[in-house]
């Protein structure tokens, strides 16, 4: 046990450094997904017919083809195909491509929730927004955003809590995330060699983090709960 | 008519964050302040585009030594390629490749990947070299354009400690499931011996694999194994018996990269000087050399 104590500052300290990466990407994913996704919902809306079927296609690949692959292909393509690796080797630029990756496929996924929660408010509410004469714009900033909002926050959450562990993914492409840094430790890494334990300590971190989304998740709920 | 503005604003944010994600990162740069002001020239100039066509008449070298770092693909590995208390990257191979990037005046800045993924890298030019203690196996060979050999190595067979004394043959080994790292040469050795296994995805969840119990035996690189089986190790209750070849390790450049010419030199200069074996004394790694 006494090894232990020891490594264990050495490990949580990498480990903190790993997860500090997971979360960068699920802050910019969240960041970058969420106005995006209700952009393309707008979109897969929209009357224009050309804009519609663009956007269920992209829809259709991005939710029909594994993260995985997207992440191997948006990293790697530009080098491979075009003959100028745009991202570079460093972590900034496995970083970026990372972000790139999970931001559109999180937006297609955000974006049919967020559709659904548009469509399920009732069209006489339109109507009678449209009869005191106000502008599509005012009727779905005031009148159907918020409901909308209260409505799609349950599958919403299952969605941001995915994302939380999906980051993990990233660590194909060699993006230094929490996983990652526990692995480090089963080879090798700053003087700790074969210790198995970090590697299932990091589901502490995911746990944690996602408790804490839970709660606010909750808390978010109970404040809408003044209407119906 | 709103949405069809909001729609026409959609493509074009589309398209916008695909370029601007696309050429900001060009840029970027793991390593210090220094390269990135050099990355960026390359990156922004366009001739970057003609520059990693390598294979062709281009040189590569030329290339890098423009670009100003040399990116080594590397994996944490003792005594090898890891870090030290400050993070730096040490060992025979880290230590080699600064000294060969200060050769060509430039500076070495290391990466870790994807070990799968390293023929990607190098080809893809996320990456300048794979100088990882990698075994030149045929399908290296194949891939990659591989350096003269520098230093011996063998798979060998790892076991619990307990069971050790019924597996000191190769004879004795039919009849167990192997893990190995999908790819690696201790898969090839799997086959070539006809040995039951199963791929996993790198040397440490081989040995995982032992001590869970869900694998009898791996096959893992001597010097590896060397610094993560036996005392002050998780792995305390495993050892090794049987070595099942021998083999050379290698650095590996894009294919028909004029790198690998410069590298034999260097490696024979310093061999010559003896800083070669002065840096292998360091780490440990002496006995396994070859001379260049």
């Amino acid at each position: 046990m006494d090894t232990f104590l020891e490594q264990l500052p050495i490990v949580i300290h990498s480990l903190n450094t790993g997860f500090l990466q997971t979360m960068k990407l699920f802050f910019v994913t969240l960041l970058g997904a969420v106005p995006l996704g209700l952009l393309i919902s707008f979109g897969t809306l929209s009357e224009f017919a050309p804009v519609r079927v663009f956007l269920n296609l992209l829809i259709w690949v991005v939710r029909g083809t594994p993260l995985m692959i997207q992440l191997l292909i948006i990293y790697y393509f530009p080098g491979l195909v075009l003959k100028n690796p745009v991202w570079g080797g460093g972590e900034a630029g496995r970083f970026a491509a990372s972000a790139v990756a999970f931001v559109i496929n999180y937006a297609c996924y955000f974006s049919e929730i967020f559709r659904g929660g548009i469509i399920s408010i009732p069209l006489g509410q339109d109507e009678a927004g449209m009869v005191l004469g106000m502008t599509k714009t005012q009727i779905f900033f005031r009148i159907k955003l918020l409901q909308m909002i209260k409505r799609i926050l349950p599958p919403m959450s299952n969605e941001i809590l995915t994302l939380v562990k999906d980051t993990s993914l990233a660590r194909i492409i060699a993006l230094q995330e929490v996983i990652w840094a526990g692995q480090a430790f089963m080879k090798g890494s700053q003087g700790i060699s074969g210790a198995i334990w970090p590697l299932f300590f990091t589901a502490v971190y995911y746990l944690a983090c996602n408790g804490l989304l839970t709660l606010l998740f909750n808390r978010a709920e109970r404040k809408l709960e003044y209407f119906r | 008519m709103i949405k069809k503005m909001i729609s026409m604003a959609l493509m074009a944010t589309l398209c916008l964050s695909m370029t601007a994600c696309g050429s900001g990162s060009g840029s970027t740069s793991k390593d210090s302040g220094k390269s990135v002001q050099s990355d960026a020239d390359s990156g922004q100039s366009g001739d970057n585009g003609n520059a990693q066509d390598g294979s062709s008449a281009e040189s590569d070298k030329a290339a890098v030594v423009d670009k100003g770092t040399l990116v080594v693909g590397i994996t944490d590995f003792e005594p090898m390629d890891y870090k030290d208390e400050n993070g730096n990257w040490i060992g025979f191979d880290a230590d080699m490749a600064t000294a060969f990037a200060e050769s060509l005046g430039i500076k070495a800045e290391f990466v870790e990947i994807e070990w799968d993924n390293k023929a990607l890298e190098l080809s893809s030019g996320n990456i300048d070299c794979v100088w990882n203690g990698m075994t030149l196996t045929d399908e290296v060979k194949g891939s990659m354009n591989c350096s003269n050999p520098y230093c011996n190595n063998a798979q060998i067979v790892i076991v619990p400690a307990e069971k050790a004394s019924e597996y000191q043959t190769v004879d004795s080994l039919n009849g167990l499931n192997f893990a190995v790292e999908v790819g690696s040469a201790g898969e090839t050795q799997a086959k070539e011996h006809g040995l039951t296994y199963t791929a996993v995805s790198n040397q440490a969840g081989a040995l995982m694999e032992v001590a869970a119990g869900t694998s009898d035996a791996a096959i893992i690189d001597s010097l590896m194994a060397a610094a993560m089986v036996g005392e002050g190790t998780s792995y305390d209750q495993l050892t090794y018996t049987v070595g099942l070849n021998s083999e050379e390790y290698g650095v590996g450049f894009r294919k028909g990269s004029d790198l690998k010419d410069a590298l034999d030199e260097f490696f024979k200069a310093s061999y010559a000087d003896g800083t070669m074996q002065k840096i292998a004394d360091t780490y440990g790694v002496q006995a396994a050399l070859i001379a260049q």
